[in-house]
Protein backbone atom coordinates (compact mmCIF):
# COMPACT_ATOMS: atom_id res chain seq x y z
CA UNK A 1 0.00 0.00 0.00
CA UNK A 2 1.45 3.16 -1.17
CA UNK A 3 1.81 5.92 1.91
CA UNK A 4 -0.36 8.65 0.85
CA UNK A 5 -3.25 5.53 1.39
CA UNK A 6 -1.99 5.24 4.72
CA UNK A 7 -1.96 8.62 5.85
CA UNK A 8 -5.70 9.04 4.35
CA UNK A 9 -6.72 6.32 6.20
CA UNK A 10 -4.78 7.91 9.50
CA UNK A 11 -6.68 10.79 8.74
CA UNK A 12 -9.99 9.86 8.27
CA UNK A 13 -10.35 7.12 11.30
CA UNK A 14 -12.49 8.45 13.67
CA UNK A 15 -10.66 8.68 17.13
CA UNK A 16 -7.93 10.94 15.05
CA UNK A 17 -10.49 13.36 14.14
CA UNK A 18 -11.79 13.13 17.60
CA UNK A 19 -8.44 13.37 19.50
CA UNK A 20 -7.78 16.62 17.22
CA UNK A 21 -11.00 18.33 18.21
CA UNK A 22 -9.55 17.59 21.67
CA UNK A 23 -6.27 19.28 21.15
CA UNK A 24 -7.75 22.18 19.23
CA UNK A 25 -9.78 22.71 22.54
CA UNK A 26 -7.30 22.46 24.68
CA UNK A 27 -5.08 25.01 22.65
CA UNK A 28 -8.65 27.12 23.02
CA UNK A 29 -8.19 26.94 26.68
CA UNK A 30 -4.39 28.09 26.81
CA UNK A 31 -5.91 31.76 25.28
CA UNK A 32 -7.69 32.11 28.54
CA UNK A 33 -4.43 31.80 30.36
CA UNK A 34 -3.74 35.48 29.44
CA UNK A 35 -5.62 36.89 32.37
CA UNK A 36 -2.87 35.79 34.51
CA UNK A 37 -0.55 37.91 32.83
CA UNK A 38 -0.70 40.90 35.59
CA UNK A 39 0.38 38.02 37.67
CA UNK A 40 4.15 38.58 37.57
CA UNK A 41 6.15 38.33 40.55
CA UNK A 42 6.56 35.76 43.50
CA UNK A 43 3.23 33.90 45.14
CA UNK A 44 1.30 36.89 46.99
CA UNK A 45 1.69 34.72 50.76
CA UNK A 46 5.43 34.42 50.02
CA UNK A 47 5.27 38.04 49.35
CA UNK A 48 3.64 38.77 52.78
CA UNK A 49 5.83 36.42 54.42
CA UNK A 50 9.07 38.17 53.27
CA UNK A 51 7.68 41.75 54.10
CA UNK A 52 6.43 40.61 57.60
CA UNK A 53 10.11 39.55 58.06
CA UNK A 54 12.37 42.11 59.41
CA UNK A 55 15.50 39.76 58.02
CA UNK A 56 15.89 42.85 55.10
CA UNK A 57 16.74 45.48 57.66
CA UNK A 58 20.75 46.43 57.97
CA UNK A 59 21.84 48.61 61.38
CA UNK A 60 23.63 51.86 60.57
CA UNK A 61 26.38 50.28 62.44
CA UNK A 62 26.59 47.74 60.67
CA UNK A 63 26.76 49.92 57.32
CA UNK A 64 29.34 51.87 58.72
CA UNK A 65 31.54 49.38 59.55
CA UNK A 66 31.45 47.62 56.16
CA UNK A 67 32.18 51.37 54.70
CA UNK A 68 35.12 51.92 56.97
CA UNK A 69 36.34 48.54 56.33
CA UNK A 70 35.84 48.99 52.66
CA UNK A 71 33.94 46.07 52.49
CA UNK A 72 33.42 45.31 48.66
CA UNK A 73 30.39 43.29 48.46
CA UNK A 74 27.91 45.64 48.59
CA UNK A 75 26.00 48.29 46.76
CA UNK A 76 24.56 51.11 48.15
CA UNK A 77 21.25 52.52 46.72
CA UNK A 78 19.84 56.16 47.63
CA UNK A 79 16.02 55.94 46.80
CA UNK A 80 15.27 59.86 47.65
CA UNK A 81 15.44 62.08 45.01
CA UNK A 82 18.05 63.97 43.05
CA UNK A 83 17.77 66.52 45.31
CA UNK A 84 18.09 65.08 48.28
CA UNK A 85 20.74 62.98 47.07
CA UNK A 86 22.85 65.83 46.37
CA UNK A 87 22.53 67.72 49.43
CA UNK A 88 23.49 64.69 51.59
CA UNK A 89 24.42 61.47 50.92
CA UNK A 90 26.32 58.54 52.54
CA UNK A 91 29.54 57.81 51.35
CA UNK A 92 29.76 55.26 48.31
CA UNK A 93 26.13 55.86 47.79
CA UNK A 94 24.42 55.63 44.14
CA UNK A 95 21.17 57.77 43.54
CA UNK A 96 18.17 55.52 42.05
CA UNK A 97 15.18 57.91 42.55
CA UNK A 98 11.82 55.61 43.64
CA UNK A 99 10.37 56.43 40.23
CA UNK A 100 13.34 55.20 38.43
CA UNK A 101 13.25 52.18 40.12
CA UNK A 102 12.03 50.03 37.46
CA UNK A 103 13.65 51.22 34.44
CA UNK A 104 16.06 49.34 32.51
CA UNK A 105 19.19 50.73 33.68
CA UNK A 106 18.62 50.51 37.29
CA UNK A 107 17.65 46.53 36.37
CA UNK A 108 21.53 46.30 35.89
CA UNK A 109 22.08 47.28 39.70
CA UNK A 110 19.13 46.16 41.45
CA UNK A 111 18.35 42.50 39.84
CA UNK A 112 22.21 40.88 39.88
CA UNK A 113 24.29 38.55 42.10
CA UNK A 114 27.19 39.76 42.31
CA UNK A 115 26.24 42.38 45.41
CA UNK A 116 23.98 42.80 48.01
CA UNK A 117 22.07 45.95 47.52
CA UNK A 118 21.40 48.13 50.90
CA UNK A 119 17.98 50.40 49.77
CA UNK A 120 17.72 53.85 52.03
CA UNK A 121 15.95 56.66 51.95
CA UNK A 122 15.39 59.12 54.49
CA UNK A 123 13.12 56.72 57.33
CA UNK A 124 12.03 52.84 56.06
CA UNK A 125 9.02 54.41 54.18
CA UNK A 126 10.26 54.48 50.69
CA UNK A 127 13.42 52.14 50.85
CA UNK A 128 10.26 49.92 52.36
CA UNK A 129 8.16 50.60 49.30
CA UNK A 130 11.20 50.13 46.50
CA UNK A 131 12.33 46.92 48.57
CA UNK A 132 8.65 45.43 48.40
CA UNK A 133 8.61 45.99 44.39
CA UNK A 134 12.08 44.28 44.08
CA UNK A 135 10.99 41.36 46.18
CA UNK A 136 7.91 40.71 44.05
CA UNK A 137 10.26 40.09 41.10
CA UNK A 138 12.46 38.42 43.02
CA UNK A 139 15.61 40.08 42.73
CA UNK A 140 18.05 38.76 45.22
CA UNK A 141 19.74 40.16 48.30
CA UNK A 142 18.13 43.31 48.53
CA UNK A 143 18.29 45.08 51.79
CA UNK A 144 16.99 47.88 53.79
CA UNK A 145 18.64 50.45 55.91
CA UNK A 146 17.17 50.84 59.16
CA UNK A 147 16.15 54.04 60.09
CA UNK A 148 17.29 55.41 56.63
CA UNK A 149 19.66 58.62 56.67
CA UNK A 150 17.37 59.70 59.77
CA UNK A 151 18.88 57.04 62.10
CA UNK A 152 22.29 57.83 60.32
CA UNK A 153 22.61 61.24 61.60
CA UNK A 154 21.20 60.00 65.34
CA UNK A 155 23.50 57.09 65.53
CA UNK A 156 27.04 57.78 63.22
CA UNK A 157 27.02 61.09 62.38
CA UNK A 158 25.80 62.61 66.31
CA UNK A 159 25.49 59.77 68.09
CA UNK A 160 24.17 60.26 71.71
CA UNK A 161 26.90 60.15 74.47
CA UNK A 162 25.81 57.62 76.91
CA UNK A 163 24.71 58.57 80.58
CA UNK A 164 27.25 57.17 83.33
CA UNK A 165 24.56 54.81 84.95
CA UNK A 166 24.42 52.74 81.43
CA UNK A 167 26.29 49.24 80.76
CA UNK A 168 29.71 49.28 79.30
CA UNK A 169 28.06 47.83 76.40
CA UNK A 170 26.84 51.24 75.72
CA UNK A 171 30.38 53.00 76.17
CA UNK A 172 31.57 50.64 73.62
CA UNK A 173 29.25 50.79 71.12
CA UNK A 174 30.04 55.14 71.62
CA UNK A 175 33.14 54.86 71.05
CA UNK A 176 32.43 52.84 68.46
CA UNK A 177 30.28 55.34 66.78
CA UNK A 178 31.83 58.57 67.28
CA UNK A 179 35.33 56.81 65.49
CA UNK A 180 33.07 56.08 62.70
CA UNK A 181 31.40 59.63 62.91
CA UNK A 182 35.35 60.98 62.64
CA UNK A 183 36.03 59.13 59.29
CA UNK A 184 33.07 60.42 57.82
CA UNK A 185 33.79 63.68 58.95
CA UNK A 186 32.77 65.06 62.09
CA UNK A 187 35.16 66.59 64.27
CA UNK A 188 35.08 67.17 67.76
CA UNK A 189 36.98 69.38 69.97
CA UNK A 190 38.46 67.27 72.35
CA UNK A 191 40.52 65.64 69.56
CA UNK A 192 44.46 66.08 70.39
CA UNK A 193 45.63 65.27 66.76
CA UNK A 194 43.34 66.67 64.18
CA UNK A 195 42.37 63.28 61.82
CA UNK A 196 41.96 65.97 58.55
CA UNK A 197 45.43 67.21 59.08
CA UNK A 198 46.78 63.29 59.40
CA UNK A 199 48.31 62.75 55.85
CA UNK A 200 47.71 59.18 54.88
CA UNK A 201 51.70 58.31 55.57
CA UNK A 202 53.26 57.72 52.17
CA UNK A 203 53.70 53.82 51.96
CA UNK A 204 57.22 53.42 51.68
CA UNK A 205 57.99 50.59 49.54
CA UNK A 206 61.36 49.10 48.81
CA UNK A 207 61.08 47.28 45.55
CA UNK A 208 63.97 45.01 45.50
CA UNK A 209 65.38 45.40 42.04
CA UNK A 210 64.67 42.32 40.49
CA UNK A 211 67.82 40.62 38.58
CA UNK A 212 66.42 40.47 34.62
CA UNK A 213 65.80 37.02 34.17
CA UNK A 214 67.21 35.99 31.12
CA UNK A 215 64.11 33.81 29.25
CA UNK A 216 64.99 30.49 29.86
CA UNK A 217 64.39 28.27 27.74
CA UNK A 218 63.01 24.68 28.20
CA UNK A 219 61.88 23.21 31.36
CA UNK B 1 -0.80 -7.38 11.31
CA UNK B 2 1.82 -4.87 11.05
CA UNK B 3 -0.81 -2.14 10.69
CA UNK B 4 -2.93 -3.44 13.47
CA UNK B 5 -0.06 -3.07 15.91
CA UNK B 6 0.76 0.21 14.72
CA UNK B 7 -2.62 1.74 15.45
CA UNK B 8 -2.41 -0.18 18.53
CA UNK B 9 0.44 2.05 19.80
CA UNK B 10 -1.16 4.98 18.27
CA UNK B 11 -4.28 4.67 19.87
CA UNK B 12 -2.66 3.69 23.49
CA UNK B 13 -0.19 6.72 23.28
CA UNK B 14 -3.20 8.88 22.66
CA UNK B 15 -5.73 7.42 25.42
CA UNK B 16 -2.34 8.02 27.95
CA UNK B 17 -1.77 11.70 26.62
CA UNK B 18 -5.56 12.41 27.39
CA UNK B 19 -5.10 10.81 30.38
CA UNK B 20 -2.10 13.08 31.96
CA UNK B 21 -4.04 16.01 30.52
CA UNK B 22 -7.02 15.26 32.58
CA UNK B 23 -4.56 14.88 35.36
CA UNK B 24 -3.18 17.77 35.06
CA UNK B 25 -6.52 19.79 34.29
CA UNK B 26 -8.18 18.15 37.91
CA UNK B 27 -4.82 18.88 39.76
CA UNK B 28 -4.45 22.51 39.01
CA UNK B 29 -5.56 25.11 41.70
CA UNK B 30 -6.91 28.14 40.23
CA UNK B 31 -4.39 30.37 42.72
CA UNK B 32 -6.01 31.92 45.78
CA UNK B 33 -4.37 35.04 45.78
CA UNK B 34 -3.45 36.58 42.02
CA UNK B 35 -2.03 40.32 41.44
CA UNK B 36 -4.60 42.44 39.30
CA UNK B 37 -2.07 45.27 38.90
CA UNK B 38 1.78 44.75 37.71
CA UNK B 39 4.78 46.02 39.43
CA UNK B 40 4.87 49.36 36.84
CA UNK B 41 1.23 50.38 37.70
CA UNK B 42 2.03 50.05 41.20
CA UNK B 43 4.78 52.09 41.02
CA UNK B 44 2.98 54.72 39.32
CA UNK B 45 0.54 54.64 42.30
CA UNK B 46 3.15 55.04 45.09
CA UNK B 47 4.41 58.37 43.53
CA UNK B 48 0.78 59.68 43.59
CA UNK B 49 1.02 59.52 46.81
CA UNK B 50 -2.69 60.41 46.95
CA UNK B 51 -3.41 57.37 49.30
CA UNK B 52 -2.35 58.74 52.26
CA UNK B 53 -5.01 60.09 55.01
CA UNK B 54 -4.05 62.60 58.00
CA UNK B 55 -5.68 61.95 61.65
CA UNK B 56 -7.66 64.42 61.29
CA UNK B 57 -9.82 63.22 58.73
CA UNK B 58 -10.38 59.78 60.45
CA UNK B 59 -13.83 60.58 61.19
CA UNK B 60 -15.24 60.27 57.87
CA UNK B 61 -18.48 57.73 57.63
CA UNK B 62 -16.80 56.33 54.25
CA UNK B 63 -13.76 54.76 55.93
CA UNK B 64 -13.21 51.71 57.45
CA UNK B 65 -10.14 51.73 60.01
CA UNK B 66 -8.16 48.54 60.05
CA UNK B 67 -5.20 47.99 62.72
CA UNK B 68 -2.45 46.06 61.36
CA UNK B 69 -0.42 45.35 64.60
CA UNK B 70 -1.07 42.34 66.22
CA UNK B 71 -4.05 41.76 68.65
CA UNK B 72 -1.90 42.89 71.87
CA UNK B 73 -1.37 45.85 71.09
CA UNK B 74 -5.06 45.99 69.80
CA UNK B 75 -6.43 45.07 73.36
CA UNK B 76 -4.01 47.74 74.99
CA UNK B 77 -5.74 50.57 72.96
CA UNK B 78 -6.39 51.18 69.51
CA UNK B 79 -8.25 54.06 67.29
CA UNK B 80 -11.91 54.45 68.07
CA UNK B 81 -14.05 51.99 65.55
CA UNK B 82 -11.22 50.31 64.32
CA UNK B 83 -10.80 46.79 63.39
CA UNK B 84 -7.99 44.27 63.84
CA UNK B 85 -6.20 42.37 61.25
CA UNK B 86 -2.84 41.67 61.74
CA UNK B 87 -0.60 41.60 58.47
CA UNK B 88 0.20 38.42 58.48
CA UNK B 89 -3.61 36.84 58.11
CA UNK B 90 -3.98 39.56 55.56
CA UNK B 91 -4.42 36.86 53.16
CA UNK B 92 -6.58 34.89 55.39
CA UNK B 93 -10.38 33.62 54.34
CA UNK B 94 -12.01 36.05 56.88
CA UNK B 95 -10.07 38.71 55.96
CA UNK B 96 -10.71 38.81 52.46
CA UNK B 97 -14.19 38.54 53.07
CA UNK B 98 -13.67 41.87 54.93
CA UNK B 99 -11.67 43.76 52.49
CA UNK B 100 -14.26 42.32 49.63
CA UNK B 101 -17.16 43.67 51.66
CA UNK B 102 -15.62 46.85 51.94
CA UNK B 103 -14.94 46.92 48.49
CA UNK B 104 -18.61 46.40 47.66
CA UNK B 105 -19.69 48.87 49.96
CA UNK B 106 -17.68 51.44 48.17
CA UNK B 107 -15.78 51.86 51.45
CA UNK B 108 -12.25 52.88 52.26
CA UNK B 109 -9.82 50.60 53.64
CA UNK B 110 -7.81 52.42 55.66
CA UNK B 111 -4.49 51.26 57.53
CA UNK B 112 -2.70 52.03 60.31
CA UNK B 113 -0.14 50.85 62.58
CA UNK B 114 2.70 51.73 65.00
CA UNK B 115 4.15 53.85 62.08
CA UNK B 116 3.30 54.50 58.58
CA UNK B 117 6.16 51.79 57.42
CA UNK B 118 4.47 48.90 59.23
CA UNK B 119 1.01 49.66 57.58
CA UNK B 120 2.63 50.07 54.16
CA UNK B 121 3.30 46.33 53.60
CA UNK B 122 -0.23 45.82 54.29
CA UNK B 123 -1.29 48.46 51.93
CA UNK B 124 0.90 47.58 48.70
CA UNK B 125 0.24 43.81 49.05
CA UNK B 126 -3.88 44.49 48.98
CA UNK B 127 -3.16 47.07 46.60
CA UNK B 128 -1.42 44.83 43.61
CA UNK B 129 -4.01 41.95 44.81
CA UNK B 130 -6.77 44.59 43.05
CA UNK B 131 -8.12 46.42 46.47
CA UNK B 132 -7.81 50.09 44.69
CA UNK B 133 -9.42 51.48 47.87
CA UNK B 134 -6.75 51.22 50.50
CA UNK B 135 -5.06 53.91 51.93
CA UNK B 136 -2.73 54.91 54.75
CA UNK B 137 -3.66 56.50 57.89
CA UNK B 138 -0.12 59.33 58.66
CA UNK B 139 -0.03 57.93 62.89
CA UNK B 140 2.37 57.27 64.89
CA UNK B 141 1.40 55.40 68.25
CA UNK B 142 3.16 55.63 71.52
CA UNK B 143 1.70 54.02 74.83
CA UNK B 144 2.09 56.76 77.71
CA UNK B 145 0.73 55.54 80.99
CA UNK B 146 -1.42 52.78 79.64
CA UNK B 147 -2.87 54.84 77.26
CA UNK B 148 -2.47 54.70 73.36
CA UNK B 149 -1.52 58.16 72.66
CA UNK B 150 -2.00 58.38 68.15
CA UNK B 151 -0.05 61.53 67.15
CA UNK B 152 0.09 62.39 63.14
CA UNK B 153 3.31 61.33 61.36
CA UNK B 154 4.99 62.67 58.49
CA UNK B 155 7.31 60.18 55.77
CA UNK B 156 10.57 60.91 54.23
CA UNK B 157 11.05 63.92 56.39
CA UNK B 158 15.01 64.57 57.44
CA UNK B 159 15.50 65.17 60.87
CA UNK B 160 19.30 67.09 59.90
CA UNK B 161 21.11 68.63 57.41
CA UNK B 162 23.75 66.72 57.99
CA UNK B 163 26.54 68.79 55.63
CA UNK B 164 25.35 71.72 57.81
CA UNK B 165 26.35 70.04 60.78
CA UNK B 166 29.71 68.16 59.96
CA UNK B 167 30.91 71.74 58.49
CA UNK B 168 29.62 73.36 61.72
CA UNK B 169 31.65 70.58 63.77
CA UNK B 170 34.51 71.46 61.81
CA UNK B 171 34.15 75.37 61.85
CA UNK B 172 34.21 74.80 66.09
CA UNK B 173 37.11 72.11 66.16
CA UNK B 174 38.99 74.47 64.17
CA UNK B 175 40.08 72.24 61.62
CA UNK B 176 40.59 73.99 58.43
CA UNK B 177 37.86 72.29 56.72
CA UNK B 178 39.27 69.42 54.40
CA UNK B 179 38.71 69.32 50.84
CA UNK B 180 35.76 67.00 50.88
CA UNK B 181 37.52 64.01 51.60
CA UNK B 182 36.84 62.04 48.76
CA UNK B 183 36.16 58.40 49.78
CA UNK B 184 36.82 56.54 46.20
CA UNK B 185 33.35 56.15 44.37
CA UNK B 186 32.87 52.47 43.35
CA UNK B 187 32.95 51.96 40.29
CA UNK B 188 30.73 49.37 39.71
CA UNK B 189 30.70 47.67 36.34
CA UNK B 190 27.46 45.78 36.31
CA UNK B 191 27.39 43.32 33.87
CA UNK B 192 24.49 44.02 31.81
CA UNK B 193 22.45 40.50 31.24
CA UNK B 194 22.16 40.25 27.97
CA UNK B 195 18.84 39.50 26.95
CA UNK B 196 18.78 36.06 25.53
CA UNK B 197 17.53 36.30 22.05
CA UNK B 198 15.66 32.99 21.63
CA UNK B 199 18.22 30.57 20.29
CA UNK B 200 16.54 27.91 17.93
CA UNK B 201 17.96 24.01 17.92
CA UNK B 202 21.33 23.95 19.70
Amino acid sequence: MSKSYKLKKVIVKTEYKFLAIILVLLAAGLVLLPKYEKHEGINPEILLGNAVSSERYISTDELAEKIINQDPSFLLIDVRDEESYAKYSIPNSINIPLAKLLEEDSESYLNQDEFDVVLYSNDNFYANQAWLLCNRLEFKNIRVLNGGVNAWYSTIINPTKPTENQAVVDFDLYTFRKAASMYFGVSYLDQVTSPTKKKTPKKVVTVKKKKKKVAEGGC
Amino acid sequence: MKELEKTKRISIGAVLFILVVIIALLTYEKPKHYYKVNTEDTLSKLLTKDYFVALNEVNNPDFVLIDIRNSYDYDNGHIENAINIHTPELLSDNSTNIFKEIKNNNDFAVLYGNNPTEANSAFMLLYQLGYDNVKILLVKNNYSQNKLATESATIGASIADINAFIKESQKNANVTPSPEKKIKKKVITVKKKKKKVAEGGC
